[in-house]
């Protein structure tokens, strides 16, 4: 009798617990411009530090296969990567072999918090995956998989510009998608096109990013110009960062420039897009 | 801060050893004017006790430090009972200004007060004494002890109290050097170091024979006088005068926040502006300034106003149906459509 309700309490103990981690469902957020260095990688790689750095675990693949770029900003080494994504799409390795803990970014003696799939910067592997191409099931499972094995709450994916197979598969497969755009006339025309087609794409969820903005532009009314143009929500205006340009890629602002108005307006597009 | 009544008793007992001992080492140094009330720095004892710890500790220092130094001296330990209370009041009162907000001093206004509760302590506590002493214990003679006890004992008090306070709050951190504490404490530095010239010149004017003794008491009791009335004059003046240069900084340094929170009529720096010195300048070229700043902004709003998002509609919807009918689209869009399901 005592067993018995000491087992309908764990049973409901357990319940209980199930039910709080239904809302923190893990999470595919796509990072996406139309054109070429909007911002994107650098983008992907400090939300991603930011979140982490909130305690979630968090995971980044780089789908960016014909010009990888994201493991400079973790500072992973390819020589300390010997397997890929690449690998993983050729069916050459689990999945699994191709996470790295890059969480030493965050700190000396942090672990478990931040991981990479990279992508192979060899021109052989690149041409390859070119050619041959890949299937989204197969993209789908991994990445699914990957966030099993390691527990990731969060998974970002850098991609390559411009509507090609393979960026339209990493939009199909995000439930988030972050779509960034300079205030610039050449953006604006490619922009309206990716919005709609990944419409189409039924994406579940979809927000611009204005970047590069000029200082001090009063950015709630860009956004709100934004808005109207494209009938789509604007996560968050960044401003154009001096100490952005300088730091050219070799580190995450994130970490080095917390106060200031560019690593302000990244927490709250986190903030928006985490609600 | 707020100690335990365990801790307060535990704290005012200790220094009252201390003070007592003290108490009774000086009365071997007297005063020249006064045969009974001695050169006391010590005072600064319970003041100090009553502002760091607790105001009862501080009355507790002075209470139980005055009997014991009594006591210890051969007085006996009741017989002066009065002052016992008397000292209790010197520690109890200055410690009502921590207790009463002011946790560190950091502008002129806060350490006047300070100073007047010392001040206000050492009244308080000479007529509370005399006052007793007229009702029980008779032992003043008046007009006689007015002269030679009972001004006295406020004099040394206050005038240590005022001097070495300060000076062990500063080492203990109690007070904050900003423009203005420094500027108060260098006035009053200056107040004091003249007025205790003045009192030197005299003591040593006697002790060389310069002067018979009975003319130095007259002359000490003028320069007494005449010191406390500079000490208060000079500490008002420079009361009034630190905080007509820093009532402007503050005004500034509002001013700037509002212009940081992009809030650019600033009618709290009209006051400043109008000043014909050098803050008058300031101010106005901070007005000028924050004009700029507001110019510019317009610009940037206006350039954001005639910013034109232009999207050539027809050739959007041609761009994005040459990709949605494709074949590959469509199958993906099936396979997207089917793991979203699961
Ligand atoms: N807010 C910003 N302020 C200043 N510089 C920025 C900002 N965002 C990105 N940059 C700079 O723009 C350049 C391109 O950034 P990044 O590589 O992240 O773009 P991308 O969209 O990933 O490019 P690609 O399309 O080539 O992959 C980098 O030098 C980066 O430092
Ligand atoms: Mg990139």
């Amino acid at each position: 009798m005592k067993h018995d309700i000491l087992d309908l309490a764990q049973c409901f103990f357990y319940t209980a617990a199930d039910f709080g981690k239904e809302d923190a469902m893990p999470e595919i957020i796509a990072i996406h411009s139309f054109r070429g260095g909007t911002g994107k990688t650098n983008t992907t790689a400090n939300l991603a530090c930011l979140l982490a750095r909130k305690g979630r675990r968090v995971g980044v693949v780089d789908t960016d296969i014909q010009s990888p770029g994201i493991h400079v900003l973790f500072n992973l080494d390819p020589k300390d990567a010997p397997h890929t994504l690449n690998d993983f799409l050729w069916g050459k390795c689990d999945i699994g072999r191709a996470v790295y803990d890059v969480s030493r970014i965050l700190g000396a003696e942090d672990k478990e918090k931040l991981f990479l799939i990279p992508s192979s910067i060899r021109t052989g592997d690149i041409a390859r995956v070119l050619h041959y191409g890949y299937d989204i099931n197969l993209l789908k499972e991994g990445y699914q998989k990957a966030i099993e094995q390691f527990a990731l709450d969060y998974l970002f994916i850098d991609t390559h510009p411009g509507l090609n197979e393979e960026t339209l598969m990493s939009i199909a497969v995000a439930d988030t998608l972050l779509i960034l755009l300079r205030p610039d006339q050449q953006d604006y025309q490619g922009t309206a096109v990716t919005v709609e087609v990944s419409r189409q794409l039924e994406v579940p969820r979809m927000f611009l990013i204005v970047n590069k903005v000029p200082t001090a532009f009063p950015g709630d009314a860009l956004a709100a110009k934004v808005t109207a143009a494209y009938n789509c929500d604007v996560a968050g205006v960044l401003p154009h960062a001096d100490e952005m340009m300088a730091l050219g890629s070799s580190g995450l602002f994130c970490l080095m420039h917390p106060n200031t108005a560019l690593g302000r307006a990244m927490e709250d597009i986190l903030r928006r897009i985490t609600a | 801060m707020n100690p335990g009544a365990k801790k307060i008793l535990l704290a005012g007992l200790a220094f009252a050893v201390v003070y007592g001992l003290l108490n009774s080492l000086s009365n071997i140094f007297l005063l020249p004017s006064a045969p009974i009330i001695s050169m006391r720095p010590q005072i600064a004892l319970p003041m100090v006790v009553g502002i760091l710890v607790h105001p009862l500790a501080g009355f507790i220092t002075g209470f139980a430090g005055n009997m014991f130094g009594d006591a210890v001296y051969g007085f006996g330990a009741l017989k002066f009972w009065n002052w016992h209370i008397a000292n209790g009041l010197m520690g109890w009162i200055p410690g009502l200004v921590g207790y009463g907000g002011i946790r560190r001093i950091g502008t002129v206004r806060e350490f006047g007060i300070l100073q007047m509760s010392l001040v206000g302590a050492s009244a308080a506590g000479v007529a509370a004494a005399v006052v007793l002493d007229v009702f029980f214990i008779h032992l003043l003679t008046f007009p006689y002890s007015f002269p030679s006890w009972i001004l006295p004992a406020f004099l040394t008090d206050a005038v240590n109290a005022f001097i070495l306070v300060p000076v062990i709050l500063l080492l203990a951190r109690r007070i904050r050097l900003t423009l203005e504490t420094r500027t108060i404490l260098m006035i009053t530095g200056l107040l004091l170091v003249s007025i205790l010239a003045t009192a030197g010149a005299i003591t040593w004017a006697v002790l060389d024979d310069l002067v018979s003794h009975s003319a130095m008491v007259e002359n000490f009791y003028i320069a007494a006088v005449v010191s406390v009335l500079l000490l208060v004059a000079g500490f008002i003046a420079a009361i009034v005068f630190v905080r007509k240069v820093t009532d402007p900084l503050a005004d500034l340094a509002q001013a700037a926040q509002a212009v940081e929170q992009g809030n650019y009529d600033l009618p709290g720096l009209a006051g400043v502006s109008a000043r014909a010195d050098e803050l008058g300048r300031l101010a106005r070229i901070f007005e000028q300034m924050a004009g700029k700043v507001r110019e510019r902004e317009k610009t940037l709003q206006r350039q954001v106003d005639e910013l034109k998002i232009i999207i050539d509609r027809k050739k959007q919807a041609q761009d994005v149906s040459e990709i949605v009918e494709t074949e590959y689209f469509l199958a993906l869009k099936e396979k997207a459509r089917k793991f979203r399901e699961t």
